[in-house]
């Protein structure tokens, strides 16, 4: 049998580009900023949202998508915050994708947002491929996993603008190394924010509430300039 | 992991791909996966078994290249590939190179079809 060759040369995320593409101008549309939670399984994920939905909604108005395989007990959990909050069971994928946060928006009365928080799947390595028109990529690295985590997932961690390094306040129980684990951060992205913080004491909650308020400023400020 | 899912963004980029040049046998598709992106190429020649069955590229062979990781180290002014496991760092100088070159490709590059 005879083979001839066609040339395709197509990036096969592209789709998924260009529905966060389009994700992204509805959130510079609405002035809200839309922040992507990564992290591995059990590493706090859930109680730091809970925690920064409480503190945020007192005077912001403040939504979160969830993503998990199964169950809908995280956003059970989330909704104790007052925040709406929604559900998305992802059956087989192991990460959200653009067209999952699209899915989910449609139909949630939720009225203008200063901020939307994504809960993605518990999981370093397929969340960090998929661009979901967020403005800030969050990564979580708890003080019980491996200070060379950053080198195993260097993916998620390069693409990540802020690393919270939660359970802080059992740092030193469990034998957390910080410089071994600062090093394997700087080695795959010397620019990232590190903020040390623990939900349970509040410890660092602040810092990372300040980074939060000063970029939903920036963003409702980007809006009211915005031209039309 | 999400290979099931690449195996059907594939099989969406052959059809298009198809359909522009009146196709309608595949006998392999070739690919370029980088090492960051997370794909095991057994796993998805697995799914593409799957998603494959019952179209124009079924029994197709998935030629996987696999693209290693290159960063661009501004130190030696040169593109280097880091050692396995050390991140993104320079292997001559130990800088750190924040700026992937290549590595995280997931490229649809040909399809041979019979003639």
């Amino acid at each position: 049998m005879k083979l001839r060759v066609v040339e395709i040369k197509a990036n096969i995320m592209r789709k998924n580009d260009a529905l966060a593409a389009r994700l992204r101008e509805r959130f510079a549309g609405a002035g809200t900023l839309a922040v992507n939670l990564l992290s591995s399984p059990g590493s706090g994920k859930t109680t730091l949202l809970e925690e920064t939905l409480r503190r945020l909604s007192a005077h912001r108005k403040v939504a979160a998508l969830v993503g998990d395989q199964a169950t809908a007990n995280d956003a059970e959990r989330l909704q104790r915050s007052g925040a709406p909050v929604r559900q998305i069971t992802t059956a087989a994928e192991c990460r959200l994708d653009a067209d999952m946060i699209e899915g989910a928006l449609a139909g949630w009365e939720v009225g203008p947002l200063d901020a939307l928080f994504v809960e993605n799947v518990g999981n370093l390595i397929c969340p960090a491929e998929y661009d979901l028109g967020e403005d800030l990529r969050v990564v979580l690295f708890s003080v019980t996993e491996g200070e060379d985590k950053p080198l195993k997932y260097p993916l998620a961690f390069n693409t990540s603008q802020v690393v919270l390094v939660t359970k802080c306040d059992i740092a030193d129980a469990v034998g957390f190394n910080r410089e071994a684990a600062y090093a394997s951060l700087r080695e795959v992205n010397p620019g990232i924010e590190i903020i040390e913080l623990s939900a349970r004491t509040g410890e660092g909650m602040e810092r990372w509430m300040a980074l939060l308020e000063g970029r939903i400023a920036r963003k409702s400020a980007a809006l009211a300039l915005a031209p039309g | 992991m999400h290979e099931l899912s690449i195996a059907l963004s594939l099989l969406e980029g052959i059809n298009e791909a198809a359909e522009r040049e009146r196709i309608t046998r595949v006998s392999s598709v070739r690919l370029r996966v980088g090492v960051l992106s997370g794909i095991a190429p057994d796993a998805l020649r697995f799914s593409w078994d799957l998603a494959s069955e019952d179209t124009i590229a079924a029994g197709s062979k998935l030629e996987i290249e696999e693209v290693p990781l290159v960063v661009m180290c501004q130190t030696c002014a040169a593109r280097v590939t880091p050692l396995a496991g050390t991140g993104l760092v320079c292997p001559m100088c130990g800088s750190v190179c924040p700026n992937i070159v290549s590595g995280r490709e997931l490229e649809l590059v040909a399809m041979e079809v019979p003639t």
